[in-house]
């Protein structure tokens, strides 16, 4: 890890800090934009390259354009006048650190029971390039592609039947589009 | 190796502003996102273990999170939306009824 990826990981963990302290949801939002940034440079500085891309376009371009669309559109006020009490955090924090702890045997064992030599040689062939990420994905995980496509499909739709106006009106006014008889 | 590990360190680091943002925020559309940070940082990990055992498994692994995490991400604005109309908040203490 050289100094330019120590950096952006420090961006990450800033920018994650300022999604959660902020008070504004709309800043909240920036900063997760920051945030998805600076993980997508993490990825490519790990040679994950197609996964950095598919970061800035999935996440930093679609889904937060949509979180920032549902955000204008519910025209919220900032969570104001009531502060975050110490034992709140606290508590927040001791439950998020017990989170992590219960991963973290495993995660120790795997590294401590792993020799390095085994690991170096082989470090060279994981470049996640389009073509064979493309490669893995077309043939030993085509089953799980297409079950991807339709939850996909499935989560399209189901958007669409929860955010629909219950007792919209379709039919045309007689007035036509424009409507304004005067 | 140890560089792999500062990688996943900085993943859990994530995963716990995540965490402890879902635990404190009121907000549906926060919590929402820190979910979407504790995602990436299990991504995170995800890629750094790819990287350690040189092979491109976990990065694909990431590819189907980042699927599910759109889908999750349209239902899931869905239905904050769809709250929003009933309670006109979406203040999670405020969305304490269980039926309408």
């Amino acid at each position: 890890m050289n100094v330019i990826s120590f950096l952006i990981g420090m961006t990450a963990v800033v920018s994650g800090i300022c999604v959660v302290g902020l008070r504004n949801p709309l800043f909240s939002a920036f900063a997760l934009v920051v945030n998805l940034l600076a993980v997508a440079g993490l990825y490519a500085s790990l040679d994950a390259h197609f996964l950095a891309v598919s970061q800035v376009v999935v996440y930093a371009g679609a889904i937060m354009v949509l979180v920032l669309f549902v955000l204008m559109l519910l025209n919220l006020k900032s969570e104001s006048g009531r502060r975050l009490g110490f034992v709140r955090c606290a508590t927040a924090l001791v439950v998020g650190c017990m989170v992590v702890m219960s991963a973290l045997p495993p995660i120790l064992a795997h590294f401590s029971g792993m020799s390095s030599s085994t690991v170096s040689d082989n470090m060279m062939s994981s470049v996640g390039t389009v073509q064979a990420i493309g490669r893995e994905l077309y043939t030993k995980y085509v089953a799980q592609f297409e079950l991807a496509s339709l939850v996909l499909l499935i989560g399209i739709v189901g958007a669409v039947m929860l955010a629909k106006r219950k007792n919209v009106e379709l039919a045309p006014r007689p007035g036509g589009l424009v409507g304004g008889s005067k | 190796m140890s560089s792999v590990l500062t990688y996943v360190g900085l993943s859990m680091v994530l995963f716990v502003i995540g965490a402890v943002g879902v635990c404190l925020r009121r907000n549906a559309i926060v919590v929402f996102m820190c979910i979407e940070m504790m995602l990436n940082a299990v991504n995170l990990a995800f890629v750094a273990f790819s990287k350690l055992h040189g092979n491109l498994d976990g990065q694909v692994a990431v590819f189907f999170v980042m699927v599910i995490a759109a889908a999750e991400s349209a239902i899931g604005l869905a239905i904050i939306l769809s709250v929003f109309r009933n309670i006109e908040s979406v203040e999670t203490t405020d969305a304490g009824q269980l039926k309408w």
